[in-house]
């Protein structure tokens, strides 16, 4: 579905993916780990064409896509959630789902159903502004935008980074749902082991922009952690 | 209660211009310093089609509207549009647009060269006619308040009216606010950014010629006349606090009726002195602006 061919990603001079190649397979949720630093953030950037300078392919359901705009990539069916949510400010948790129906080829206006399943506790503060709800609220309406747009892949970048236990375990389910009840293909970047291995299929740990291991979730072993992911 | 009205209309022009360059800097980071060559435009477009086309200044407004938001909407095409995220040269950049401009109505668009004069442009200072119901006054508690300076204010309520539903109230609306915070989530959700950008310019222009239009009822139309436009509307928007409509609203009445009121009591170099004063301690007491948007 979606191919990283010989892909080397730089911001100004600095090299930072080397070479990369990955293969992302329709239905699956695809874990991209590592520790901090090593690429991860940048290779989603990169997949979205977000202010970085591509070499190589980018290639989404057999078409390049690497010179595209984001917008365009947005349209083709990437959906994103960014790390740090970034919900656009003034604007109320409907408007800001709403931003994501530009993504869709049909113009429609309109919530996907699938939102309110996921995420019912947004139904109920609709009129109010999405900064003035929580961080994991936040992150709700984060991935509820990028589903507006009617994604055929989500990428999503630590999507439970700095927030509190009670609403991980919500976005975790309802990540795990996505695909497993609603066919969505997924590539989340991840550093908690435990939802990487309960949520994924298959995993690539990064390390100085490069591939340094990958695989089925059942062969990332606690030796390949402590090698590639311990400080 | 004559110098409050005159203040208005100071105030109303300074709005729309200020208006204008707000939306331009909030969606783009870009200091148009073109901005008031669009003021300049629209009152020379008033010049000429009330000269060659008959036109009376009501039929001006959406007349200047469309050619000085063309004229913004090619300015971005070709120049600013290259120069994104780059302050100091679109400054330059668009300071030079600025005295292309004038030196081409100075100069007939270069047709001067050839002998060609169009009456209406050049050095000369035009004047534009107001039709006869604008030129009166009305009595209001004692005083003789100037129809068209009522006029000036009705029509930048209405165009601050139509720029909040614009801006709070529609697609685009949401689609503008969205680039101008958050461009890289906005064009992730399928916004095409550089479309917004190309159209906040050109509505940002165009309502930057509604304001020359109005100018030139009470102001000699010359090449030059938008150079303080820009500075000023600048000061608006930065007391205002950058982004907040009602902020710029607020900043743009205080200014006009500071510098009004100061200029009657005293003269225009003690208004002006008055009204960079009060732009400082603004700015010294809220850094931000007057208003400022708040977020979690």
């Amino acid at each position: 579905m979606l191919k990283f061919k010989d892909l080397n990603v730089f911001y100004g001079t600095s090299h930072i993916i080397h070479d990369l190649n990955l293969e992302i397979r329709k239905g699956e949720v695809f874990c991209i780990m590592g520790r901090n630093g090593v690429g991860k953030t940048t290779l989603l950037r990169s997949l979205l064409g977000i202010t970085v300078q591509t070499k190589g392919a980018i290639e989404f359901e057999g078409t390049e896509i690497s010179r595209d705009l984001t917008y365009e990539r947005a349209r083709r069916g990437i959906g994103y959630v960014p790390q740090g949510r970034e919900i656009v400010p003034g604007l109320s948790v409907l408007d800001n789902i709403l931003l994501g129906c530009n993504a869709r080829t049909d113009r429609q206006m309109s919530v996907p159903p699938l939102v309110w399943t996921l995420f019912p506790f947004l139904k109920d503060h609709l009129n109010r502004r999405g900064t003035n709800l929580s961080g994991g609220q936040q992150q709700q309406l984060a991935i509820a935008r990028a589903l507006a747009t009617d994604p055929s892949i989500l990428v999503l970048d630590e999507p439970t980074e700095g927030i509190q236990p009670n609403i991980v375990e919500h976005i975790e389910k309802a990540i795990i749902s996505l695909n497993r009840d609603h066919g969505l293909t997924i590539i989340l970047v991840e550093q908690k082991i435990r939802f990487a291995r309960t949520a994924a299929h298959r995993f690539a740990i990064l390390e100085k922009g490069q591939v340094a291991a990958a695989g089925e979730t059942a062969d990332l072993s606690n030796e390949l952690i402590h090698k590639h992911m311990s400080l | 209660m004559e110098t409050f009205v005159i203040g208005l209309s100071i105030a109303s022009i300074l709005f729309m211009v200020a208006l204008g360059l707000a939306i331009i800097y909030g969606t783009m980071n870009v200091i148009n310093l073109a901005h008031g060559e669009m003021v300049m435009i629209g009152a020379y477009t008033t010049v000429l089609a009330t000269k060659h086309l008959g036109f009376n200044i009501y039929l001006c407004l959406p007349l200047a509207f469309l050619v000085t938001a063309t004229f913004g909407l090619i300015i971005e095409r070709t120049v600013v549009r290259r120069l994104y995220g780059r302050l100091l040269d679109t400054l330059l950049a668009t300071w030079g647009i600025a005295l292309i401009l004038q030196q081409l109505i100075r100069i007939h668009f270069g047709l001067g060269l050839f002998g060609i004069e169009i009456d209406g442009l050049g050095s000369d200072l035009q004047n534009v006619p107001v039709p006869a119901e604008l030129q009166q006054a009305i009595r209001v508690f004692g005083a003789n308040i100037p129809v068209y300076r009522a006029f000036v204010f009705v029509a930048a309520l209405a165009l601050g009216a139509i720029s909040w539903l614009l801006i709070f109230k529609t697609r685009f609306g949401s689609q503008l606010r969205a680039v101008s915070v958050a461009r890289n989530t906005a064009a992730a959700c399928g916004i095409n950014d550089k479309r917004v950008n190309m159209l906040a310019f050109a509505y940002g222009s165009g309502l930057a010629g509604i304001a020359g239009v109005l100018v030139s009822g009470f102001k000699t139309v010359s090449p030059d006349m938008g150079t303080p436009y820009v500075v000023d509307a600048f000061l608006v928007v930065v007391a205002g606090g950058v982004g907040h409509l009602l902020g710029t609203m607020a900043s743009a009445g205080i200014l006009g009726e500071v510098q009004s009121f100061v200029a009657t009591w005293a003269n225009d170099v003690y208004g002006r002195t008055v009204l960079f004063t009060v732009v400082i301690l603004i700015l010294l007491f809220k850094p931000q602006g007057l208003f400022v948007t708040k977020s979690r």
